[in-house]
Parts: structure tokens; C-alpha cells; sequence
């Protein structure tokens, strides 16, 4: 029944021996370098050490070169062989005797309000007569060939992108003064595909706008006089009938959801192609501001409505300049309208942008 | 019981949700933040500025010529050709068309007037932020002789430019510079003096003998400068209106240079060598006394003085090197600024007071840097065959500095550039041009 004790503990009897007496942890000698060591004298290793020293010495003290008006030898007197530079002439200097005065011009009055629409001309007087053409009931349209009998001009070159339009300028050859040609720009367009105008799909609005708020119908008037009026709560009622006059005051604006990332992302890359910072001085570069602005539904901004909501890192002069810029951003490319989806305007009506020109400082 | 707090817990998540949608939906203005924009310059129109008088119309076209080179030359602004104009400005007090100057992207419109009086000359103008439809700034008005129309047409184009960019203009201002004939080896050297653009060149001594290093006291009114006049280098101190110079007082046998006049404009600083050791020295420039600032057995030169005149900046190869070390006005415990590879020298405080311009020798090539007071942000703004002694603009926007072109026959021509690097131009003079110093603005 112990055979099997027995056995593993001659065998680790065994084993511990041969491991205690079987040299098996005996490392062996390490190989090693005899190296022959000489006996010196006093005398030599003082002599061996001054010869190091000596360098050492030599090396603290550092020459220095001597300067470039002392590299330049004084070169004798040249005779001058410019006679009229013997006797140089006196450097005039009437402007920094009488520097020029400085006044303050009275401010322009306000200049006359000039509208981009056409003006609304007049109706002509009922009683004028009009000769009007004779127009058929029901007029029928005629057979045109699909295949035009002359060939079309070719379209107009392409515009250089730009954000501003512009209209291309040739030379006028009867024209007084002579133009300079001009290539014309107009804004980045693309299309994901080319639509005729047989093939433009119908005009149907992809998403419908939120329908107003139904309004409270007006109370009917009866004629009977009310007996005995039920007892209600006056606070609450004049509590909704405020919720429904702010209702019923506030425009109708179609709120839909937050913008998406891609469509902030369009409006920050527009407004960034026309943030020029290159004129603006180290101070401002340094000067971040907040801007607020007020849009129309067509995603364009109100000018006035342009305010410099705050700034930081920069003098009060640096702020303005920074808030010049980006005035000036905001209104040369939302000149256009900015890409705005229409259904979420109550998202975007009011916007408010930071400039931060940290990037752009000069590193 | 669990299930019932695991159920409130989930109720109360979705009502907090909830909760943050609808206030996100009602929080106010759309926020977007710009942080990317385009480094363009900025483009101007500028009618040609209007002849209030029949003899004014010369000078209104030079004036508006000098204008606008003013402003594109420093590369910030970009002039519209006026064949571009859709409207025309036919009187100064007319009212602007906003919208005809927004059609060919016009930013800002400059208006203008000249008239003459005898020998009187008056120039007025108005500064407009088109994509504003208002004006920036009042009209200002500028009156002097005909003589110095150039002067007033800088004046109109430092407006201009301060008021757009925010920054001090410098073109109404003058440079004295070094003018150079001859080769190499036989070069002929004067004193001359001009408008920061190149115009107006007069020189003020003549090329008898070598001078070095001209510096423009604060007010603009003296120069000091080195001369080889008796076959050492020797201070002389030269007024710029009358031309009358004075040499200032110095031991035998020994040799000043590299002056330089601190912002009060009474002391300089100096380097004067004596038994083969130079260091910085500082008198008064009316004579007296002279105080030692460094006493070290290496090379301290180039002393420039910090705006407010507290320290100085200077080279050294005290290390080994040749470093930039800042020090008190006074003397004393000098610090190292420059840590880079290659040799530094000819440093130059910037009247900002934030950076100091500087000469780099590296890898067999020379450039003109700039660098913060700690030797942080070193900025390298050219590279060439040799660049060296810059100076600042008034407003410490620009460097003007000399290029020497390799050869015996290299010429040294006169450079500015932005600090930013961009806008390196040369500047037109009629001879060969080195050493410049650009004055404070003119009053």
C-alpha cells in the first residue's frame, strides 16, 4: 500500500543527493584577462602626469578674435574722384521744420439711402386705352423640331470661383478709356448631377413646415345671460390666457431640430473663406471675439444686427479691429445667403460666432 | 424590489434626457466657433483723388500714386484698378455708393482732395469700410508746401493703414543708411539719408574716408556713426538738418565703435577697444564722464538699448560662441537670450519692446531672425549668402536690413520684410546701399 511512498521518496532521496554532492550548481571559473602591470618610479609618473596637464592649460585660455571693426584695417583716406561730392549738399529738411498740419474735416451728412430694388413704377391711369391683342380662347401650342436648325452659340467660360460675383470685363474698343479684361467669378456651385430641364423633378418640399399654433377660438357670445357664472380659478386663467397672447405675439418660426454637424460645419467653412486676417496687427491676432447676429429666413445676416458680444486677450483697439474683420466676414459672404436649412430657422435666427485666431497668430 | 429601483432609476435618466433636448432646442443663438480664416491682403480702391484746383491736378495724381505704392507695399493691402471702378467719385463731399464698390469687392474706399494755394498745398481724405456702408474715422485734412507733397501723401497713407490694421504707420519716416560704390576691394562709402521707399536720396558726408554703422538718434534730428577719418574708428555725432558734425571725445589709443543712443537721447552706449579687449561703454553725448557696463576679458559689442532704457541688449562670445546676453542700463549680471546653433550678433530691440531682431550665422549661410526677450520663439525670417544689421520700422511691424550678393563683384543692396517673414522686397537706391537705420516717425 506504501510501495508508491517508498519509492518516490528513494527516489527524491536520490535526487537530493546527486544535486548536494553531484556538482550540479558548481558554476565554472569565469574566464578572465592577466594583464602585465610595469612598476614606475616617482619620478616617471610625475613626469607622465605634467605631460597631460599641459594641454589642459593651453585650452583654458581662450583667445577671443577680435572684432570686425578691428579685422577691418583702417584703410588710408581715398581721394575722392567725384568732385561734386567734396562739398556734400545740406540735407534739406523744410518738412521736419514745418510738418504739415493736421485738421479734422467735418462729417459727411448721411448719404442718400440707395435701394438694390428696382423702383415701383406707376400704374397707368385706368381711362388710358391699350390696344390689347387679340388672344384666342384657348390658345394652341405649336409643333416645335426637337433638333434646332442652327447650331447655338457656345456657352459663356466658366466663372473663377470666388465668393463675390462679378461680371466678366472685356476691352470695349469704342469705349473712351480702355478696360482691362477681367475674368468673371461667381461662388462655388456643383451639383451631383446634371438635370435637364424635361428631367427637373417636381418642386414637391421634402419636409413640410411645422403647422402654426391653432389659436383659441374667440368666445361665443350668447344671448342668454349667464345665470350663475361657475366658479373658476383666476390664477390659472390669466395664466393661460398670457401663455396664449405670447403665443398668438410670436411669429410663426419653423424651429425643426438642432442643425446637424455637417450643416454647422458648412456655415464655419463659409464664414471662414472670407475671415481675412491679413491685415489685422499682432495685437488683434491675438484677440479673440464673440460675435452675435441676427439672420432672415433666406439665410442672410442683418447688418445691424452685427454686435460685439465680448472679447478676450487683447487691448479694447485689438478687439475692434478683430470685430472689424470679422464684420466684414460675416457680411461679404452672407451677402449670398449662407446654406441654411429653411425648416430649422428658429435653430439659426439668431447666431452667435467666435472668431479665435489662435492658429493663425504668427508662430 | 430591485426591478422597481432599476425601473425609477431608467424613468429618472429618460426624464433628464429628456429634459437637456428641450433645453438644447430652446438655448439661445446658434454657436459656431472660427478658428481657420485666409491671410489675403485686403483690397482698396482709390479714386484718384479729386483737384479742388486747376493747378492741383499734378499733385493729386502723385499723391494718390504714393498712396497707394504706401500701402501694397507692405503687402497687407491689394489697390483695385481703377478700370475696374463702376462708379466714379466725381466730388469729395459726394455721397458713396456702397453697392457699386461691394460689386468689385472693394473693402475699403479712400476719397480724396487737393487743392493749391500759392505755395500752399491742402489734402484732405475720407477712409470708408465698404461691406459697412460707414465711415472709418473722421476725414482728416492735411496742409504744408507744395514742397513736401511726398510727406503729406504719407501721412494720408499712415492713417489709413493705422486705422485699418490697428497699428502705428511708418511711412512717413526716413532712413540713413550707408551708400556704396566701387568694388570690393576699393569700395567707396558715404553717409546718405532718404524717405523709408527709397525717394529723396541726400548724402551727408562725402566718400573720403570709411564710415560705418549710422544710428538715428530718438528724435531723428542726429546721427552717430563710426569714421575712419584719422585712420582709427572714432564717434562722431552729425545733425541732419544742418549737416555740422563733432567728434566725440576719446583716449588714445583706442578705438570706438558701434554707437548707439539710448530713448532719452542724451547718453549712448558704445564698444571701445583697449589692449586688445572690448567691452561696452556708456557717456554722454555732450561729453563727460565714461561709465564701463561689461568688464570681461571676451568680446561684448552692438549694444542696443531696451525702449524704456532699463536694459540693453548685446553679443558676447564670453561662452565660447558668440551669443546675445541681456544686461541692466547700469552694468551687472549680464543673461544669456540665444541657445540655437550658429553665431548670433548685431542684435536690435524692438520699439514694441517684445522682440529683438538679430543676425544669424549657420551652416555657411547668414540670416536676418527675430526672437522674445527669454530666446523663446526664434523666427527666422531670411536666408541668403550674407544678411546682416537689421533695423526696425517705427512701428515694429517691418526690418530693413543689408544683402550682400557673393563675388568680387557683390553688390550690398538694402531688403525689408514682415515680421512675419512674408514681403521681402528690396529697396530702390541709387547706389549700392548698407548699414541702415530707420528713423522714428516725422512729426
Amino acid at each position: 500500500m506504501h510501495t508508491g511512498h517508498y519509492i518516490s521518496g528513494a527516489a527524491h532521496l536520490a535526487l537530493l543527493g546527486w544535486m548536494a554532492f553531484g556538482d550540479v550548481f558548481a558554476a565554472e571559473p569565469l574566464p578572465f584577462q592577466a594583464t602585465d602591470v610595469s612598476v614606475i618610479s616617482s619620478a616617471q609618473f610625475d613626469a607622465m602626469m605634467a605631460a597631460q596637464e599641459a594641454p589642459e592649460s593651453a585650452t583654458e585660455v581662450v583667445q577671443p578674435a577680435p572684432p570686425e571693426a578691428e579685422v577691418e584695417t583702417p584703410q588710408p583716406p581715398v581721394p575722392d574722384t567725384e568732385t561734386e561730392l567734396v562739398q556734400p549738399d545740406p540735407a534739406i529738411t523744410p518738412d521736419a521744420e514745418t510738418p504739415p498740419d493736421v485738421s479734422q474735416i467735418t462729417p459727411l451728412p448721411p448719404p442718400a439711402d440707395v435701394s438694390d430694388q428696382a423702383p415701383v413704377l406707376d400704374q397707368p391711369p385706368a381711362d388710358i386705352a391699350v390696344l390689347v391683342p387679340e388672344i384666342a380662347d384657348t390658345p394652341t401650342p405649336q409643333a416645335a423640331e426637337r433638333v434646332a436648325p442652327e447650331a447655338v452659340a457656345p456657352p459663356d467660360p466658366e466663372a473663377t470661383p470666388d465668393p463675390v460675383e462679378q461680371e466678366a470685363v472685356a476691352p470695349d474698343a469704342a469705349g473712351e478709356t480702355v478696360q482691362e479684361p477681367a475674368e468673371a467669378t461667381a461662388p462655388e456651385a456643383a451639383a451631383t448631377e446634371i438635370v435637364t430641364e424635361a428631367e427637373k423633378p417636381a418642386r414637391a418640399p421634402e419636409t413640410s413646415v411645422r403647422p402654426p399654433a391653432r389659436r383659441p377660438e374667440a368666445p361665443v357670445q350668447t344671448a342668454e345671460p349667464a345665470t350663475q357664472a361657475p366658479v373658476r380659478d383666476t390664477a390659472v386663467d390669466s395664466a393661460v390666457e398670457e401663455a396664449l397672447a405670447a403665443a398668438q405675439a410670436a411669429p410663426s418660426v419653423p424651429q425643426g431640430p438642432p442643425l446637424t454637424g455637417g450643416e454647422k460645419e458648412a456655415l464655419r467653412v463659409a464664414v471662414s473663406s472670407c475671415w481675412n486676417v491679413g491685415s489685422l496687427s499682432t495685437d488683434a491676432l491675438a484677440t479673440t471675439v464673440v460675435v452675435q447676429v441676427s439672420m432672415t429666413q433666406d439665410g442672410k445676416p442683418v447688418n445691424n444686427s452685427i454686435r460685439l458680444a465680448s472679447s478676450s486677450g487683447g487691448s479694447e483697439a485689438a478687439a475692434r479691429q478683430a470685430f472689424e474683420a470679422a464684420r466684414r466676414a460675416i457680411i461679404r459672404c452672407g451677402s449670398r445667403g449662407f446654406e441654411l436649412p429653411v425648416e430649422k430657422y428658429g435653430q439659426w435666427q439668431e447666431i452667435e460666432m467666435t472668431f479665435n485666431p489662435e492658429r493663425m497668430r504668427i508662430k | 424590489m430591485r426591478f422597481q429601483a432599476i425601473s425609477s432609476a431608467l424613468a429618472l435618466l429618460v426624464a433628464i434626457a429628456f429634459t437637456g433636448i428641450a433645453q438644447a432646442q430652446s438655448s439661445g443663438p446658434l454657436r459656431i466657433e472660427i478658428t481657420e480664416g485666409v491671410i489675403e491682403p485686403l483690397p482698396f480702391a482709390l479714386p484718384v483723388f479729386e483737384a479742388e484746383t486747376t493747378d492741383a491736378g499734378t499733385y493729386a495724381g502723385q499723391i494718390s500714386q504714393v498712396i497707394s505704392a504706401d500701402l501694397t507695399g507692405t503687402g497687407l493691402f491689394r489697390e483695385i484698378a481703377p478700370s475696374a471702378f463702376i462708379s466714379k467719385v466725381s466730388s469729395f463731399s459726394a455721397p458713396v455708393q456702397f453697392a457699386d464698390w461691394k460689386a468689385i469687392n472693394a473693402q475699403a474706399l479712400i476719397t480724396g482732395a487737393v487743392s493749391v494755394q500759392g505755395s500752399q498745398l491742402n489734402v484732405k481724405f475720407r477712409l470708408y469700410d465698404v461691406f459697412s456702408g460707414a465711415e472709418m474715422g473722421s476725414g482728416l485734412q492735411f496742409s504744408g508746401t507744395t514742397e513736401g507733397w511726398r510727406r503729406m501723401a504719407h501721412k494720408v497713407a499712415d492713417a489709413v493703414y493705422s486705422r485699418i490694421t490697428g497699428e502705428g504707420g511708418y511711412f512717413d519716416s526716413r532712413v540713413v543708411y550707408v551708400s556704396e560704390t566701387g568694388a570690393k576691394n576699393a569700395r567707396q562709402k558715404r553717409l546718405a539719408i532718404m524717405d523709408y521707399d527709397g525717394a529723396g536720396v541726400q548724402y551727408l558726408t562725402d566718400s573720403s574716408s570709411i564710415v560705418l554703422a549710422p544710428r538715428f538718434s530718438p528724435d531723428g534730428q542726429q546721427v552717430l556713426y563710426t569714421s575712419y577719418e584719422t585712420g582709427f574708428p572714432r564717434i562722431y555725432v552729425l545733425n541732419v538738418g544742418t549737416v555740422q558734425r563733432r567728434v566725440l571725445e576719446s583716449q588714445e589709443g583706442t578705438m570706438s565703435f558701434a554707437p548707439r543712443f539710448a530713448p532719452n537721447g542724451q547718453t549712448i552706449i558704445y564698444s571701445l577697444s583697449q589692449g586688445g579687449n572690448t567691452d561696452i561703454y556708456s557717456m554722454n553725448v555732450n561729453g563727460g564722464s565714461v561709465t564701463r557696463l561689461t568688464s570681461a576679458p571676451s568680446i561684448e559689442t552692438a549694444p542696443s538699448f531696451s525702449p524704456d532704457g532699463t536694459q540693453i541688449v548685446f553679443e558676447s562670445d564670453r561662452s565660447g560662441s558668440q551669443q546675445l546676453y541681456v544686461m541692466p542700463a547700469r552694468g551687472g549680471e549680464a543673461r544669456r537670450i540665444s541657445f540655437g546653433p550658429g553665431r548670433y550678433g548685431t542684435p536690435v530691440w524692438s520699439p514694441r519692446g517684445d522682440l529683438v531682431a538679430f543676425t544669424k550665422q549657420n551652416a555657411g549661410r547668414f540670416h536676418i531672425g527675430v526672437m522674445r526677450l527669454d530666446g523663446s520663439e526664434e523666427r527666422l525670417l531670411t536666408a541668403s549668402f550674407l544678411d546682416e544689421g537689421p533695423t526696425w520700422a517705427p512701428n515694429g511691424r517691418v526690418i530693413m536690413f543689408t544683402r550682400e550678393t557673393q563675388g568680387e563683384q557683390g553688390r550690398s543692396t538694402l531688403y525689408s520684410v514682415d515680421i512675419t517673414g512674408r514681403n521681402l522686397r528690396p529697396v530702390r537706391t541709387p547706389e549700392g546701399g548698407s548699414d541702415p537705420s530707420w528713423s522714428p516717425l516725422q512729426p
